[in-house]
């Protein structure tokens, strides 16, 4: 299936790469452990947990910076490594992040605030280079190894490295400090930027032992569980808080909110407040997004614009595979 | 909203030009070497008929220019997918961006190198040299303002149009009241006059209207008290004084009833004088036809026996004394004398009614129903005409309506009834013609406008002023007289008198009367945006410019009704009604040398 041509130091596999994709973006969903260390008495104590809704006084959030990336992989590569050796796979990617900043109430337009888009080839093959096809550039991104699961990480490292880089360059620019930072996905690696809030919208583990997940069943529109401290592999506060659904199903329109674990309880309480006030604003409507409403309108939106910006994706694929060729 | 915020003012296609950057040509809809999309810079605007330029390097053959006006302005959110998103967006919730984009008609390109413009090209707002080579105006050697564009400069249409080197004629459509038509031929002949096109022959240039419409047109030597400032700059800037005609002398039909033939109108009282036709001129210049302009008379059986009656007038009636009258003396002896109209109209009746005399006048077999139609028609002109046909008047008085006393004169026909407006029209415009004709040369040129053409040239029959009007169509341009014809709708106009007008010009047009094949010189755009047009906006085709250009001509600087006159000219009272002396032979026309 591969098209072998020496020269150019790599061959582009002739399978549609979204094959690959589908699987990788399972792999990458949260896997964690079942069995987390959870600290629930960080607001309330345990045997007192019911649903909460803001506290009266809270202010919403001035500004929303909001926060996501997108990846697809354009083509899967085989590099030809000198020698005899058997050619190393790889995939060339576009991803891109973004950030999207939201002033609600004030009639101003949700601008987007900060927009990267990268190309990479991600091998684990020391003699790989750079490939240059007429579309765009593929930089080389070393993986740890060459199985498609570990190619597939690195490329999830790089893109959330990029939101990483893309955030804190946009705080940097703003200097605003009522601003409050929304990432896409758990907070992992970013626990240190203030103010930041990880949102995670699909549930692959009951974390909360029984009666405590019950709280979560029997939240409102608008209500939140109280705060609690999480330790999987790293540590943080979560809450769950449910968004307005019209869906009866169990967990319907639930989401999860993370932030950084060396927040003061009082701090995190006031954060989980204010995201509890402003986010079912922004939930999305059932018959215009699939995964509403927990897949937020400027979220949506975003991984549009985003997908926009990565390029069509059969003109990539054909310049990778006419740089292969030549 | 700016997507990523970079500006695109950086040139990319190399040329450097003139003007600022208003976008850049679109690559999501296919451009063409005959109209071409562009997207808008934010921060930019651009409006209908706003006139834009690229270039672009075509190997071989260098910089091609391509220009063009804006035809299509759309606004539209991009990344939005549901109508609802709008609400989203304005909340503040939905990123979305702010798209605007513009149809570009070309117009021009320069040299004729037919390529496209590459997509992303940058495109400019012309101004200056750009803006006239997209327009044309460059190669117009005489040009003639006749308003100002959208952008607020001059707009112009080639004299060589309009004065017979390559075409004439000039056909302006619009729905009565607001599509200002009357308006703007007075200007375009303010501005011919004024534009100094004409150089030495300006004087000699004449200009004869027709004023069917009130008495509007009688105060065109008289400043406008309403003239602004704002309307001032806008002569300015078209290079024209804002001043009212010089030179202006209305003609007006005598007052019913009055024994001196005092012009009927009450308004102004210098420059004016009465016109009508003594009864010796109707036979002898054998106007009987003009008396059945209808289109239904041509059908009727009588059109043979309108001209045999009319050859007899001619040949039996002789001038008895000096006040117009006519004494008919057929073969044999007999004679009558008429002193009006209707004598006449009933000594013929008289002759035909009576088996004695009938066949003299209308020659054998005519049947006897023939005679009472044409009779009964003949006898209704009688208050029609009676006041302009005349043998009653005291002698010696100037009452004919010719083009030699002023540059501008006014036929004032609306106190007329229909048929004598015909009639006026008819005869006047056969006798200019004839004039033109055996003077031999097309100059100094003579410019006609008449409105209501399509009471005058109907699409359907047939009548003398129908053939007159089709000459100075077909011929006119030779002979030097130009028709600025107006009408409501040009759908029912003769179809070969529309055809060989060179500019046209619509106003605000009926939305029923603009879908008709007749405005198909305007493109659909325009056409929809005539259904619009406020007063004093115009589209304007002239056979160079591919596309009708929309102006606004300005404010009249002459006074359209007596309560805009500013005071009145002095100088040029001749032929005043006033004057003690009228009537006197050799009295009407010098004004005293004191």
């Amino acid at each position: 299936m591969s098209i072998a041509i020496g020269q150019a130091g790599f061959t582009v596999d002739a399978w549609d790469p979204g094959y690959s994709a589908a699987l990788a973006a399972d792999a990458l969903a949260e896997l964690g452990p079942t069995s987390a260390e959870l600290d629930l008495d960080v607001e309330l104590l345990a045997a007192d947990w019911r649903p909460v809704s803001p506290a009266p006084d809270t202010a919403p959030p001035g500004v929303m910076l909001i926060a996501d990336g997108v990846r697809r992989i354009d083509a899967r590569v085989w590099s030809n490594d000198a020698g005899a050796a058997p050619p190393s796979p790889g995939i060339a990617a576009s991803y891109a992040a973004g950030i999207v900043r939201c002033t609600p109430g004030e009639g101003a337009p949700a601008e987007l605030a900060a927009v990267e888009v990268r190309r990479s080839l991600f091998t684990a093959s020391p003699y790989a280079s750079d490939i240059k096809a007429s579309a765009g550039t593929y930089r080389v991104e070393t993986a740890a190894d060459d199985s498609m699961e570990g190619l597939s990480l690195a490329l999830q490292q790089r893109l959330t490295q990029l939101e990483v880089d893309l955030s804190v360059r946009c705080r940097d620019d703003d200097a605003g400090d009522g601003d409050l930072l929304i990432v896409d996905g758990p907070l992992r690696g970013r626990t240190h930027l203030p103010r930041t809030v990880g949102y995670i919208k699909t549930h692959h583990t009951a974390y909360l032992p029984a009666p405590q997940a019950g709280v979560v069943s029997a939240l409102g529109p608008g209500q939140r569980t109280p705060v609690f401290l999480m330790g999987t592999s790293w540590r943080r506060h979560a809450w769950y808080l449910a968004l307005p659904v019209r869906s009866a199903a169990p967990w319907a329109g639930i989401v999860r909110c993370e932030a950084g674990a060396d927040m003061r309880p009082d701090e995190v309480v006031e954060l989980a407040d204010a995201i509890t006030l402003a986010l079912p604003s922004l939930a999305g409507v059932d018959y215009k997004d699939p995964r509403a409403p927990q897949n937020l309108v400027p979220i949506g939106g975003l991984e549009k614009l985003l997908r926009h910006r990565l390029g069509d994706p059969r003109l990539l694929y054909r310049s990778l595979r006419a740089a292969a060729g030549r | 909203m700016v997507m990523d915020g970079a500006p695109i003012l950086t040139s990319v296609n190399g040329a450097a030009s003139s003007g600022e950057a208003v976008g850049r040509v679109l690559g999501t809809q296919a451009a063409s070497p005959l109209s071409f999309w562009i997207g808008i810079e934010p921060g930019q605007a651009v409006q209908l008929d706003e006139v834009v330029i690229t270039r672009r390097d075509v190997p071989g053959h260098g910089p091609v220019l391509m220009a063009g006006v804006v035809t299509t302005v759309e606004a539209r959110h991009e990344g939005a997918s549901y109508d609802s998103d709008v609400f989203l967006i304005a909340d503040g919730t939905l990123p979305a961006a702010v798209v605007e984009c513009a149809e570009v008609r070309v117009t021009r390109v320069e040299p004729e190198i037919f390529v496209p413009p590459s997509p992303g090209a940058v495109v400019y707002r012309a101004q200056a040299a750009d803006r006239d080579q997209a327009l044309y105006f460059d190669v117009m050697d005489r040009r003639i303002p006749m308003g100002l564009g959208r952008d607020g400069q001059p707009m112009y249409v080639n004299f060589d149009f309009l004065d017979g080197t390559r075409g004439a004629h000039v056909s302006i459509s619009g729905v009565s009241g607001v599509a200002t038509k009357t308006s703007f031929a007075t200007f375009l002949i303010y501005s011919i006059f004024n534009s100094g096109v004409l150089d030495a022959e300006a004087a000699n240039t004449k200009a004869l209207i027709f004023s069917v419409k009130g008495e509007d047109l009688l105060f065109l030597d008289h400043p406008n008290a309403r003239l602004d400032e704002a309307a001032t700059r806008m002569y300015g800037r078209l290079g024209l004084p804002a001043r009212p005609f010089h030179s202006v002398h209305v003609f007006a039909p005598p007052r019913p009833g009055d024994p001196n033939g005092v012009p009927h109108v009450s308004a102004r009282t210098q420059g004016i004088s009465a016109f009508f036709w003594t009864l010796t001129e109707f036979c002898e210049e054998e106007l009987l036809r003009f008396v059945f302009a209808d289109a239904d008379d041509e059908r009727a059986q009588y059109s043979l026996l309108v001209g045999a009656v009319a050859a007899r007038l001619q040949a039996w009636a002789a001038p008895a004394g000096d006040g117009g009258a006519v004494t008919i003396t057929p073969p044999g002896g007999g004679g009558v004398t008429c002193r009006t109209f209707a004598d006449l109209v009933d000594h013929i009746a008289d002759q035909l009614t009576d088996d004695g005399t009938r066949a003299t006048w209308a020659g054998a077999q005519v049947p006897l129903g023939t005679v009472n139609a044409f009779l009964r028609r003949l006898r209704g002109a009688v208050r029609a005409l009676s006041p302009i046909v005349r043998g009653d008047l005291p002698p010696g008085r100037p009452h004919s309506i010719s083009t030699s006393d002023a540059q501008v004169s006014i036929v004032d026909l609306h106190n007329l009834p229909e048929r004598a407006q015909r009639f006026v029209v008819g005869v006047v415009l056969r006798g200019e013609f004839a004039r033109k004709e055996s003077s031999g040369t097309a100059r100094p040129l003579l410019f006609v406008v008449l409105d209501e053409l399509n009471k005058y040239a109907p699409r359907e029959g047939d009548s003398p002023i129908k053939e007159i009007l089709l000459d100075v169509a077909e011929r006119g341009r030779s002979l030097g007289v130009i028709l600025i014809g107006a009408q409501q709708t040009a759908s029912e106009v003769e179809r070969r008198i529309v055809a060989n007008c060179a500019v046209r010009v619509a106003g605000r047009l009926d939305p029923a009367e603009a879908s008709r094949p007749e405005y198909g010189w305007l493109p659909a755009i325009s056409r929809e945006r005539a259904t619009i047009a406020k007063p004093g906006t115009m589209f304007v085709a002239q056979p160079e410019i591919p596309v009708p250009l929309a102006v606004t001509f300005p404010f009249p600087a002459w006074a359209t009704r007596p309560s805009e006159a500013g005071p009145a000219p002095t100088g040029v009272a001749r032929r005043t009604v006033d004057d003690p002396f009228a009537g006197l032979p050799g009295a009407d026309d010098d004004i005293p040398p004191f």
